[in-house]
């Protein structure tokens, strides 16, 4: 029998950046909230100082930072006719746990999702003809505009500290920035950081082929910086411990440092640590939440926090879990195509795994130098409109970029094709290579598909007993036609360099879900004009249980060539700001 | 052996420098504080607050690894350092170079007329 406790204003489920950013702006406009947390409390001090935290093993290899797939995980297939089966370790993406979430262990590329991305169904209809979408591709327009949210974008650059350099501030074309994005009230906070030697010889080749390379946004920070809250941040000692870690000099833009110790100062908010909600509770007409069940992970007793708002924060995945499980939303259902929660599941195809990987005998690139973030980027083929997609016959576009995020000894190990994979060759080639290797990327959008989707699994069951998510998804048509059209641009790149040698582009075959590739998963919970084609309205509210909100990559109806943590900060604030104002002055769905 | 021989030399080097360059005019405590902000995120000149780093209130002929109440590296209690001038000094150079082990996340500066006057506002701000 669950301890039923007293009532709330606000329940927050997970406790990372959109949590965060919740449980700040809610409790010091005087909300009451609770945040629930299924992991533990962290802090810089002493959970990621040096020595300690620059262990591979712990944080890489064992994944300490992330969801345990014993308690819960995905069941995983690539098309409908396979049966679907528990992924035991994790791979492809990695959600995180514990306060801060996905904000602690990640690389901090911060992009703005311009232009395109926003109006991407119309721009598409009225630039190549309404037959250029196929009929499976069930993409929407955002219901929210890029102007109205800059703003917040504006905001969560301050709040994360990142660095960068404005391409088009107000209309007017900046050099050196990246001439393509939307136009942009003021510049980065902080200036871009130094930028490692393959960054700048990618740059070089890449201008004198016409591209535009600049240094993409990141929450590393460049320098010391104070944000507008007052939280401290350090300066990158590009120490290349930083995606899959904690930073140990406060320099990634995290929510451990920033908005969550805001949030803990309030007297109005509370956090509670490995508090695990298995249900949202509705009332009878199913049109109102009630509160959340959970259960203490550390002593088994279950709880009931009733709250007049439950704010889903947790991972996008778990998110739309979570609706699933509720009863929240019209479930999807692929062989007719009406539902809602669960549809528009995308990826980013273009992980390292297809990437470009060069061997230069006469160059030293010290990889292990390296910040999560840092990189020169071109985006010629996803934000610039002079990007024709005719010829490609294709839907979406690629951003081709050289990072550097780190050199770990036991899995950085880039050696040429056809080297044999152990013995004595591999040992004098693993040698020979670590410092003299770079490589490219090609981040591809990824557009939804009728068949990429989730649902609640017929057969497993997590921990608490209850049904997992099922995830089904492929790469497809569309994916091949722009990867492959981009990849050949960045070979051409990378010819140019003259490598000693190279690997890849590789193909897109079938999506594997083993080899990391990038923990960004969108959708399931889409935003949207209209509740036939989303689950979610413009301020992330259920279309059908309206006191109930869904913050995260869930709600974008495709994904981009772009990292998606810059509109999920954003979007977060633009919640919050609704929540405040006209919300809690007038419940009921927002217009 | 050759740890400890290269620590020597670095310390012996930094001696010499630090001997020579005192020994000019134009160090700025201005200056020195703006020099500071790269510390400023971890560290108080004041109460302990919520810093991940000590605070350098009254740094100046403290053990180093002595406050009661912040959590120190095993490396930094057994530095037998005594901060002074010219150890700050050699620390901020290169944290790791001359505290081997030690919990702070900072590359150090390399600028001298930097360290210099970053001392100097220190000497000041931390009375």
């Amino acid at each position: 029998m669950a301890t039923r406790l007293k009532e709330v204003d606000v329940v927050i489920v997970g406790l990372g950046w959109t949590g965060g950013i919740l449980a700040k702006e809610l409790s010091e406009a005087g909300m009451r909230v609770v945040a629930l947390e299924r992991g533990v409390m962290r802090t810089t001090n002493p959970d990621f100082s040096i020595p300690l935290v620059r262990d591979e093993l712990k944080y890489v290899v064992r994944n300490a930072l992330m969801q345990n797939t014993a308690r819960e995980t995905l069941t995983f297939r690539n098309r409908q006719s396979d049966t679907a089966l528990p992924m035991r370790q994790l791979g492809s993406f990695l959600p995180g746990e514990g306060v801060g979430g996905a904000g602690v262990h990640w690389n901090g590329v911060t992009w703005r999702w311009t232009g395109i991305d926003h109006t991407l169904r119309s721009h598409y209809e009225q630039r190549y003809g309404r037959a250029f979408i196929p009929a499976d591709m069930p993409v929407h327009d955002w219901p929210v505009t890029y102007k109205e949210l800059e703003p917040y974008y504006d905001r969560f650059e301050r709040t994360a500290g990142v660095s960068g350099k404005a391409g088009n501030l107000r209309g007017v074309t900046q050099e050196g920035g990246n001439v393509f994005e939307a136009p942009r009230d003021r510049d980065y906070p902080l200036p871009p950081l130094e930028p490692s030697y393959s960054q700048l010889i990618f740059a070089e080749a890449a201008a004198a082929s016409g591209y535009h390379p600049f240094s993409r946004p990141v929450a590393n920070a460049s320098r010391a910086y104070t944000n507008p809250d007052g939280s401290r941040l350090g300066a990158c000692v590009y120490c290349g411990h930083c995606e899959r870690f904690g930073c140990e000099a406060n320099a990634k833009g995290s929510p451990h440092i920033t908005v969550i110790p805001k949030a803990m100062a309030q007297p109005t908010f509370e956090l509670r640590t490995h508090s695990w909600v298995t249900k949202v509770l509705l009332d009878s007409s199913k049109k109102k939440a009630v509160g959340v069940l959970y259960t203490d992970v550390a002593t088994g007793q279950e709880y009931e926090q009733p709250a007049s708002i439950v704010a889903l924060c947790a991972y996008a995945i778990n998110n739309v879990h979570l609706m699933l499980l509720s009863g929240i939303g019209t479930p999807y259902d692929p062989s007719t195509q009406k539902g809602v929660v669960g549809a528009n599941y995308c990826y980013q195809p273009g992980g390292a795994e297809q990437g470009i990987r060069m061997f230069f005998e006469d160059k030293i690139f010290n990889p292990f130098m390296a910040s999560g973030a840092f990189g020169v980027a071109l985006d010629d083929f996803h934000a610039s409109e002079q990007f024709d997609r005719g010829p490609v016959g294709g839907i979406g576009g690629a951003t081709i970029i050289v990072g550097q995020s780190n050199g770990r000894p036991i899995q950085t190990r880039p050696v040429p094709a056809g080297t044999p994979r152990w013995g004595a060759e591999w040992k004098k080639a693993t040698a020979k290579w670590y410092l003299r290797s770079m490589a490219i990327n090609v981040t591809t959008s990824n557009m939804p598909n009728r068949y990429n989707y989730y649902d609640l699994d017929p057969t497993y069951r997590n921990v608490f007993g209850q049904p997992l998510m099922r995830l089904s998804y492929n790469f497809l048509d569309n994916d091949r036609k722009v990867f492959g059209y981009i990849s050949q641009k960045a070979l051409a790149i990378a010819q140019a360099m003259k490598p000693t040698s190279m690997n890849g582009p590789g193909a897109l075959g079938d999506y594997s879900i083993v080899p990391y590739q990038s923990t960004h998963n969108t959708g399931g919970a889409t935003m949207g004009a209209t509740p036939r084609d989303s689950a979610l309205n413009r301020y992330l509210q259920s279309w059908d249980v309206s006191n109930v909100f869904v913050v995260g990559a869930n709600a974008f109806p495709h994904n981009s060539a772009y990292n998606p943590t810059g509109p999920v900060g954003a979007l977060a604030y633009w919640v919050a700001d609704a929540i405040k104002g006209r919300y809690r002055a007038r419940p009921g769905l927002l217009t | 052996m050759n740890r400890s021989r290269g620590l020597l030399a670095v310390l012996a080097i930094a001696v010499i420098r630090f001997a020579v360059t005192s020994a000019k005019a134009g160090v700025d405590p201005d200056k020195g504080k703006a020099v500071f902000e790269q510390c400023a995120a971890c560290h108080s000149l004041g109460e302990a607050g919520d810093y991940d780093g000590p605070t350098l209130k009254s740094i100046f002929g403290r053990k180093a690894g002595s406050l009661e109440d912040y959590r120190y590296s095993a490396a930094m209690k057994r530095s037998a350092v005594t901060w002074d001038a010219m150890t700050l000094d050699q620390y901020v150079t290169d944290p790791q170079a001359f505290i081997p082990g030690n919990r702070m996340a900072f590359a150090g500066i390399t600028d001298k007329a930097e360290r210099d006057d970053l001392i100097a506002y220190l000497a000041i701000a931390t009375k």
